[in-house]
């Protein structure tokens, strides 16, 4: 008899979690496609359509014609040893090296893991003070090492030139700074915390005393930093501790994001969001935005507030903490934002010493300068912000200066270090670049991309990725960290470093033995020994000087740990000047609160390309947007209030004018927006860069004429006919909207701590009574056929949904580890993409009403809100977000097993449900099968084949993937060193899907083996083993491990309360388990009681 | 009407079908064995551009595998040696033995412009097999049983046929191959040199209860206490000299040799 599940109804009265508003509301273009694995052809491009039967004849005739058969011979096949042995490289094994990424004033400590000499994945270093895991930039930053579009030729405007006239320009650029002493002379630095900059850049200034410096960054803090000198004092650093923080408001600052600050990693945060019995103590975190951000996800209490009228907000709390000066700001407030902000005030005073109030980096002085005196009042400087003195550094102007000193024509020479692309993303580029051009500034531009900069520049240098190079940079807290090359430069660019040396005249840049080129057949020279390199005794020097001495111990300790121990700054020895508050306040413009004819437009970094420095990162291009689901490009994010009083559809161009300056983009409806608010992310629609980037998106810096401003206002916006064909995965591989996502909050938790087992159908399970007995549960006397707990490893996984941010890190370490490839922006839109993590982000509504019962109580409506059965804009601005990743979970008793013909998947003994591609004859059935749709289908040879590119077959432009054996191969592209050698690079015509990582399990059995020998240790040692994701997890939310092992993590996490199985009912038996969300809400505050009773009316 | 057909080919399409099998069933054998690797890779005996002998080094003159393959405990590839190993012996300043050699000439000259000594491969498995060379030195599993008795060729062959059920028949029984630890790099290693009480004095001495040694030898039922006794067991059970199937089954058993054969063994 066949058993046919019934997935239970979802309950009416219960919260609704759905991705898009067309899923909410049940549009026929969504039910259309749900269950359907794959979209139905119609998302077919122009190009495709036009392909006719005939042409496609054509092709595969002439495909069939060139085909022969394979030479039958057996291939001969060289081994090239090492002619001299290299120190601790062992042909077969990885090689873990600690180095750091160097970021806008920071660092991201990483361990590098290198196949012979290959960096191919990194992760975070565990060792480092600030050591976590990893931001998807950080994690994708290793593709672009092996970009094959990098900058690799000087150039001069636009024409390629040789690395000897290169240093020839240079050097007769420095030679004519030199006469008027470095007056004519500039540069732009980005905002690097590098002790061995800040020294070298001393240097030149002594031997160019006029020398002009200044500091740009695409998205800079320069109101923060202006903020921070007036109120805290020159080169003090604020420094957060999240993880004393147990009440956070931000304003605006996606710290759990793409806005991070200062301070401790985010698993010091997200430690405290999750609780597992009822004597810990949650944080609770409030956020005011007027988009959702992946920190307003995780908010206990979600005001959407236009941005505009953040100052408004910061004035309000200040002027409620008794700050007198900005009383009259804060009158200017609606009395909703009031009602909203008071009660949590009262929260954050009753939390003084344990609160922090938190800014976006993007406003203005005065919203630093009232949260400096806010977090003031609240006692948090010394308790929950540590003040730290760093040593002083010389003097940087602002980009403002900058513009004045060209103008004034004082500078004629502009060395640009800044990571930023000053013709792209500068306030007003195209006028910057006329200025340059009219009064004749010589620009000479660093950088690893060939952008328009790099074209327009008078000469630009290649620069080097910084796992090619010697440097160094402190970290947050001021911890010294070490960069040290993992590969020579694979295209002679230069570090900054070495330009500055190069102005010093210690450094000629470019191949080291390009004078003197070997004889034909020789061997390359070998590369210089580090003793010899100008930057590595640069970085040794400044080394000595921070470590008191060249202490040789001390510095193979450095190298070895990625970090100098102990080396954090002091703590600061003044007390915060509240006092110029006052006159920072004073001189700010006064907000206005957008209408319907003049809108806002809020710049912000996009979550895949930040400022537009990874635009041609194909795996962050790739990667969804965390809240709209965007993949390849960006667009306009409209609340649904705007959005549907214009009438606008997915994806419909709007032309958005704001202060002269005008762009199109397409729109798409944003829930949890505010209206009268447009977001726009910035660092697209760059031309030129490469075929990743191609001219995706819209340059939204366009908009964009004041330096600092990233919220314009009175803007105007004007529908357009045309609407874009744009890739958003957030309707692919649904899970046909089963009830799988379960929270509570404090309240529901305390009342029961096991709810979350309880939800659904989960409470009355009928016993499995299918034919089919699978191997299921701890092998006994009683279920002989059950998995072996003694003489195995038996792994699982549990994923914290308290915890888990939904930032998409652990998609790209995913794809890193695992050899996934990219299929590009037409493949997405037909459901193919190949990620083995979905990241599944809902939008939740409560459908019927509330009211308050006699005692006080609050019950539910049985009558709907929606209007039409559909949600209002109202609840659609109000919705909150949650966020699920999804990989494979390996079910014990796994549907996708019984259905494959050819026994291409399996269970191993130890648990996984293994993936044979060899076997795979790519049925699909398995995918079909998959009640979680975790497998995925290589439709093309995605690695073999560029997907990005067209082919010309036959004097007609095809797609490549389309192309067949005729299309153009990629084998020789320096991508391939990337891979992980350990995993199989999978074919055409085979499912993959998430593996626990097994190469790494069975790597560290093998390893075990090897300890064990003679003896019968078999087992691993605990939690030694980690997987990809987990390793990337900066929130600590993912943990893996050996369930047969008593004193693992996942034992005791798969013990927590908040424990259950997505989809129990169907008796798969997953071992990949989630931990229920806890939300903290306040009961002051306005629609605590909301929160409460949808979270509480689940079960 | 004629007959059209001539009288003989009645029997024209049992014939056909006769030949058809006959002719199946060749082209069946034919594949089986020419088409898989116990014909297509066994015997492959590539020239090297270097005529190095392992028939002097490992045999004549003993040297241990490891001294060239030095890595093969310790990670999945079993490592081809750098220059700097042969000039350890035929280096100038060094050994320099036989430095003047013609034979020699190729490695001089790599070691001058740094370019690899271009072997050929001999063993090659698909991309899609990660085999590990540490997991089975380690474990009791000799260079022999794969490769075969290297120490006695001139040009390395292809001894084995190295396919997926040739590996699984080991994984399925393992005490054909297992030997103790200090033999695997021993390639004429037979059992029955082995010195019994020695062998189950070992075992004693790695605090393996005699009587588990015992119920592997004999089965359930089995008893022994001390060494004698086991002696005098095994003697009874498997005869005069210590046998193969006696020595790997004391192994599998005591060192938990457990040879994973799900696909994510070697598949990944």
């Amino acid at each position: 008899m066949k058993k046919i599940w019934k997935h239970p109804e979802e309950p009416q009265n219960a919260k609704r979690y759905w991705r898009s508003v067309a899923e909410l509301d049940r549009r026929e273009d969504f039910l259309k496609n749900l269950g359907r694995e794959f979209p139905e052809g119609d998302t077919l491009n122009e190009e495709e359509r036009e392909n006719s039967r005939r042409e496609f004849l054509k092709i595969m005739g002439a495909s069939v014609g060139m085909m022969g058969l394979a030479s039958c011979r057996r291939p001969l096949i060289n081994i090239l040893p090492y002619t001299q042995h290299v120190e601790w490289m062992v042909p077969g094994k990885s090689l873990l090296y600690a180095t750091t990424m160097p970021q806008n004033g920071g660092a991201v400590p990483l361990v590098v893991t290198t196949h012979e000499g290959r960096p191919t994945h990194l992760s975070g270093n565990p060792l480092h003070p600030l050591g976590g895991g990893l931001s998807s930039f950080a994690q994708a930053s290793v593709l672009d090492l092996y970009d094959p579009e990098r900058s690799q030729k000087p150039m001069g405007a636009g024409k390629e030139l040789s690395w000897a006239k290169a240093n020839e320009l240079l050097a007769a650029a420095i030679a004519e700074a030199k006469k008027s002493s470095g007056a004519s002379l500039g540069i732009v630095m980005g905002g690097s915390t590098s002790p061995t900059y800040q020294r070298l850049l001393g240097e030149v200034k002594a031997a160019f005393p006029q020398i002009k410096l200044f500091q740009y960054e695409a998205v800079g803090g320069e109101g923060q930093s202006a903020a921070s000198k007036a109120v805290l004092g020159a080169d003090v650093k604020q420094f957060v501790k999240l993880g004393s923080a147990m009440r956070i408001l931000s304003l605006d600052c996606d710290f759990l994001g793409v806005d991070p600050v200062a301070g401790e990693p985010i698993s010091a945060f997200t430690k405290h969001r999750a609780k597992d019995k009822a004597t810990v103590d949650m944080n609770r975190l409030y956020v005011l935005e007027n988009r959702y951000t992946l920190t307003g996800g995780m908010a206990d209490h979600r005001k959407p507030l236009a941005a505009s009228l953040i100052p408004v907000a910061a004035a309000l709390i200040a002027a409620q903490l008794g700050d007198a000066s900005a009383k009259a700001l804060a009158d200017t407030a609606p009395a909703s934002l009031k009602d909203w902000i008071a009660p949590a005030v009262r929260d954050l005073i009753d939390n003084k010493g344990k609160a922090v109030v938190l800014a976006g980096t993007r406003y203005g002085a005065e919203v630093h300068a009232l949260v400096a005196s806010i977090n003031n009042a609240l006692g948090a400087y010394g308790s929950t912000i540590d003040l730290l003195q760093a040593p002083a550094a010389p003097e940087l102007g602002t980009f403002a200066d900058l513009q004045t000193a060209i103008g004034g024509g004082q500078v004629k020479t502009l060395i640009s270090l800044t990571p930023a692309s000053l013709y792209y993303d500068a306030p007003d580029a195209a006028a910057l670049a006329k200025l340059v051009a009219d009064k004749g500034v010589k620009l000479i531009h660093v950088g690893t991309q060939t952008n328009v900069t790099s074209r327009q520049a008078a000469l630009h240098i290649p620069a080097a990725h910084y796992l090619e190079v010697w440097g160094d940079v402190r970290a947050a807290d001021g911890t010294y960290s070490i960069v040290q090359p993992m590969i020579a430069p694979l295209y002679d660019g230069a570090s900054r470093v070495e330009i500055l040396l190069a102005l010093l005249d210690r450094k000629k840049l470019g191949p080291a033995e390009a004078a003197a080129p070997a004889a034909a057949g020789a061997a390359p020279a070998a590369p210089a020994a580090p003793a010899e390199d100008a930057a590595y005794t640069a970085v040794r020097d400044t080394f000595a000087t921070v470590a008191g001495s060249l202490d040789e111990t001390k510095w193979n300790f450095t190298l070895r740990d990625g970090f100098l121990k102990g080396s954090a700054y002091a703590k600061a020895a003044g007390a915060p000047n509240v006092a110029a508050v006052a006159g920072i306040v004073a001189k700010a413009t006064p907000a206005v609160a957008p209408t319907d004819d003049a809108l806002e437009v809020v710049l912000v970094p996009d979550s895949s390309v930040y400022d537009g420095r990874y635009v041609n990162n194909a795996w962050l291009q790739e990667a969804p947007d965390p809240v709209t689901k965007l993949t390849w490009e960006n667009a306009a994010w409209i609340g649904s209030f705007t959005f549907r009083r214009l009438g606008l559809k997915e994806g419909q161009h709007v032309k958005i004018t704001v202060g002269g300056a005008e762009i199109e983009i397409p729109a798409i409806e944003a829930p949890g927006h505010v209206s009268n608010s447009i977001t726009l992310p910035l660092g697209y629609g760059q031309i030129g860069v490469g075929m990743v980037s191609g001219d995706r998106g819209v340059n939204a810096y366009a908009l964009r004429k004041q330096p600092g401003t990233f919220v314009l206002s009175g803007a105007k916006i004007e529908v357009l006919s045309t609407v874009a064909e744009l890739a958003i995965t957030q309707s692919q591989n649904t899970m046909e909207g089963r009830a799988v996502y379960r929270e509570g909050t404090l309240d529901t938790f305390n009342k029961d701590v096991a709810f979350a087992q309880k939800t659904g159908m989960d409470g009355h399970i009928p016993e499995n009574i299918s034919l089919y007995k699978g191997q299921v549960g701890v092998k006994s006397e009683t279920n002989p056929d059950g998995f072996d707990y003694e003489k195995q490893h038996q792994w699982g996984m549990t994923i914290d949904l308290s915890k888990c941010l939904g930032c998409t890190a652990c998609i790209i370490a995913c794809q890193s580890e695992n050899n996934i490839p990219v299929v590009g922006k037409d493949q997405v839109r037909k459901g193919r993409v190949m990620h083995w993590i979905r990241m599944d982000r809902y939008f939740a509504v409560s459908k019927w009403g509330t009211h308050k019962n006699e005692d006080g109580s609050v019950g539910v409506d049985q009558e709907s809100t929606f209007a039409e059965d559909n949600a209002t804009p109202e609840q659609l601005e109000n919705a909150e977000m949650v966020q699920q990743p999804v990989a494979c979970q390996q079910c014990e008793s796994a549907p996708c097993e019984t259905v494959c013909p050819v026994n291409a998947t399996v269970h191993t003994p130890d648990g996984l449900n293994a993936m044979a591609y060899n076997r795979c004859i790519g049925t699909r059935y398995c995918a079909n099968n998959c009640p979680y749709t975790a497998r995925r289908f290589n439709w093309f040879d995605y690695n073999k084949r560029n997907p990005l590119i067209d082919t010309t077959v036959l004097g007609m432009k095809v797609g490549n993937l389309y192309a067949g054996p005729l299309g153009e191969k990629r084998e020789d592209e320096s991508i391939r060193l990337q891979r992980n050698p350990n995993v199989t690079v999978r074919m055409r015509g085979v499912i993959e899907k998430c593996t626990y990582c097994v190469q790494r399990l069975e790597s560290a059995k093998i390893l075990q083996k090897q300890v064990q020998r003679d003896s019968k240790d078999f087992r691993v040692p605990t939690d030694t083993v980690k997987t990809a994701c987990q390793q990337s997890c900066s929130a600590d939310a993912i943990i893996f491990g050996d369930l047969a092992d008593p004193n693992s993590a996942v034992v005791k996490s798969k013990a927590s309360p908040r424990d259950y199985q997505v989809l129990k009912y169907i008796g798969t038996r997953p071992r990949t388990s989630y931990l229920a969300r806890l939300r903290n809400p306040n009961t002051d505050m306005p629609g605590a009681d909301q929160i409460a009773v949808w979270s509480n009316n689940q079960f | 009407m004629g007959n059209f057909f001539p009288r003989w080919s009645n029997w024209l399409p049992l014939k056909l079908a006769i030949a058809v099998v006959f002719i199946a069933f060749g082209v069946s054998v034919g594949i089986a064995y020419y088409f898989t690797p116990k014909y297509t890779r066994v015997g492959y005996e590539p020239t090297q551009p270097v005529p190095f002998s392992h028939k002097i080094h490992a045999g004549q003159l003993a040297l241990d595998c490891r001294y060239c393959h030095s890595f093969v405990e310790t990670s999945s590839h079993s490592n081809v040696p750098t220059n700097q190993t042969c000039f350890n012996c035929h280096g100038p300043g060094k050994g320099n033995i036989r430095s003047n050699s013609p034979k020699l000439e190729m490695v001089i000259k790599a070691n001058e412009t740094g370019n690899s000594i271009p072997w050929v491969k001999v063993h090659k498995a698909p991309d899609y097999v990660y085999f590990n060379h540490s997991a089975h030195l380690n474990r009791g599993i000799s260079c022999v049983s794969c490769h075969g008795k290297i120490t006695e060729m001139e040009v390395v062959r292809h001894d084995q046929p190295q396919s997926m059920g040739w590996c699984l028949d080991c994984h399925r029984n393992p005490e054909k191959n297992l030997r103790p630890l200090e033999f695997v790099t021993k390639l004429d290693y037979q059992a029955g040199d082995l010195k019994r009480d020695e062998f189950y004095k070992s075992l004693i001495d790695k605090k393996v209860p005699a009587g588990e040694i015992a119920t592997t030898i004999g089965g359930e039922g089995a008893k022994a206490d001390t060494l004698e006794q086991i002696v005098a067991l095994a003697e009874k059970t498997y005869g005069k000299n210590v046998t193969q199937t006696e020595v790997g089954t004391q192994i599998k058993k005591h060192w938990q040799i457990q040879p994973p054969e799900s696909c994510t063994t070697c598949h990944r």
